[in-house]
C-alpha cells in the first residue's frame, strides 16, 4: 500500500459521497414503499357491485326447453332435458351484452355469434361464453353464483 | 392640499411600479425587451424571433390553438362542476339539467364538447406540423417525447370525459374501451381493474374516470404545458430552415 493508493482510494468514495449514496437509497427505498402503498390504496378490497348469486325461482316455474333471460344479472337461464344451465350474456369479445337468437346469442356490437350451447359460430369473439355454477338454496329455489365458472354442458340436476 | 395630493400619487406610483417595474410599455426595443422579459404573462413570448415564426402559415397556431382550447375547457368544465354530480343516481339526470334547467347551462356544455372534440383534432395537427417542419429534430427531440406524452393526456381526458354523462353511449363506450385495456399482455387485466375499481362499469367506475378527468390528469396536463412551453424557448425557438446552416451557434437565449 502505497501513499498513491491511499489517494486514489479516498477520490473514490469520500465520507460524503458514501453518505450522500447512503441517503439516496433511503429516499428510493421509501419512495418504492409508497408507489407500492397507493397501488395498493387503488386496489379496492371489496366489491361495491350489483350481487354475485342471483336467486332465479323454483325449478318448476321453467319447461324444458325454456330459455329465460335475465338481463340486470346478464344471464341466460336454460332447461334442457339433462337439467339446468345458466349461460353469461356477456360477449367475451369487448364485454357487450348479447341477445338471444334463433340459432343462439349474438352481439349487436361487433357482430360476435354463438350457438345455443354459447360456442362461437362467427365474428371475432375470442372465447365461448361462461357457463355459471347452478345450485338450489334451502327453501328449494335456484340460485346461479357468477363468481364459480363451470365447463360448458355442465348441468345442473334437480 | 397639493402636498396630499402629490403624496396620493406618489403612493399609487410606487404601487404601480411595485407591479409593474418598468412602468408603462418603453418605446425603445431595449426596454420592450426588458417589460416583456420581467412579466410572467408576457415572458412566454421570445424577445426575438426568427422571421420565419412571423409567418402565420409556417405554424398555423396550431400549438397556440391547442393550449388556448385548454384553457376554454378547464374554464367551461370547473362551471360544470358546479351542478354535475357523479353518481349513478344524478349523473344523467344532471347532465340533462344543465341542457334545461340551468342558464347558460347547454352553452358551457356545447362549448366543453366541442372544444375537447377540436383539442384532439388541433393537438393531432399541431404534431402533424412539426413533423412536416422537422422540428422533432435535436435539439427539440425531447420537447417532441413530452409532446407525444400531452397527446396521450389529451386522449385520457377525452375517455374519461365520456363517462361523465353516464348515458347509453358513455355506458358502452367505456364498457367497450375498458375491455380492450384489458387485452393488454401480463397487466392488462390490472389496468381494467384499475380504470373500473371493479369488475363492471359503475359507481366505481363513475367516480374514478371523474377524479381522473378533473383533477389528475388536467394536473398532469398543466405540468408537462409548462415544461412544453419553457422547452420551446430554451431549444432556440422555432424551428426555422436555415437552421442546418447555422447549428453551430446553439439553441438558447
Amino acid at each position: 500500500m502505497g501513499y498513491q493508493d491511499d489517494a486514489a482510494a479516498k477520490s473514490d468514495v469520500d465520507r460524503r459521497s458514501f453518505l450522500g449514496s447512503l441517503g439516496w437509497l433511503g429516499v428510493s427505498i421509501s419512495g418504492l414503499i409508497a408507489v407500492v402503498g397507493n397501488l395498493l390504496y387503488l386496489k379496492p378490497t371489496v366489491s361495491y357491485g350489483p350481487a354475485s348469486r342471483i336467486v332465479a325461482g323454483k325449478p318448476a316455474d321453467f319447461t324444458v326447453g325454456a330459455r329465460e333471460v335475465f338481463e340486470n344479472a346478464q344471464f341466460a337461464l336454460v332447461r334442457e332435458q339433462d337439467g339446468f344451465a345458466a349461460i353469461s350474456l356477456v360477449c367475451t369479445h369487448l364485454r357487450c351484452t348479447v341477445r338471444t337468437s334463433e340459432a343462439g346469442f349474438e352481439c349487436p356490437c361487433h357482430g360476435s355469434q354463438y350457438d345455443r350451447n354459447g360456442s362461437i359460430t362467427g365474428g371475432p369473439a375470442p372465447e365461448p361464453l361462461d357457463w355459471y355454477k347452478v345450485g338450489i338454496t334451502p327453501n328449494g329455489e335456484l340460485e346461479i353464483d357468477k363468481t364459480v365458472k363451470v365447463s360448458q354442458g355442465t348441468y345442473f340436476n334437480i | 392640499m397639493d402636498l396630499k395630493i402629490s403624496a396620493v400619487k406618489t403612493y399609487l406610483n410606487d404601487v404601480f411600479r411595485s407591479i409593474f417595474r418598468y412602468g408603462k410599455m418603453p418605446r425603445d426595443a431595449e426596454g420592450q425587451s426588458f417589460a416583456v422579459f420581467n412579466n410572467l404573462f408576457l415572458h412566454i413570448h421570445p424577445v426575438k424571433v426568427t422571421r420565419h415564426s412571423l409567418k402565420p402559415t409556417y405554424t398555423f397556431g396550431l400549438g397556440l390553438i391547442s393550449a388556448v382550447l385548454f384553457l376554454v375547457l378547464i374554464f367551461t368544465g370547473v362551471w360544470l362542476m358546479f351542478y354535475y354530480i357523479p353518481t349513478v343516481d344524478e349523473a344523467y339526470n344532471r347532465m340533462l339539467d344543465l341542457r334545461s334547467s340551468t342558464n347558460f347551462g347547454f352553452v358551457l356544455r356545447n362549448v366543453h364538447k366541442w372544444a375537447a372534440e377540436a383539442m384532439v383534432v388541433f393537438v393531432i395537427l399541431h404534431m402533424a406540423r412539426v413533423f412536416f417542419t422537422g422540428a422533432y429534430k435535436p435539439p427539440r427531440e425531447f420537447n417532441w417525447v413530452v409532446g407525444v406524452f400531452l397527446l396521450l393526456l389529451t386522449f385520457g381526458l377525452s375517455f374519461t370525459g365520456y363517462l361523465l354523462p353516464w348515458d347509453q353511449l358513455a355506458f358502452w363506450a367505456i364498457t367497450v374501451g375498458t375491455s380492450i385495456a384489458g387485452y393488454v399482455p401480463v397487466m392488462g387485466e390490472d389496468i381494467r381493474s384499475f380504470l373500473l375499481g371493479g369488475d363492471i362499469v359503475g359507481q366505481e367506475a363513475l367516480i374514478r374516470f371523474y377524479v381522473l378527468h378533473v383533477v389528475i390528469l388536467p394536473g398532469l396536463m398543466l405540468v408537462l404545458l409548462g415544461v412544453h412551453f419553457w422547452r420551446i424557448r430554451k431549444d432556440g425557438g422555432l424551428a426555422h430552415p436555415s437552421e442546418n446552416e447555422d447549428a453551430s451557434a446553439g439553441g438558447g437565449e
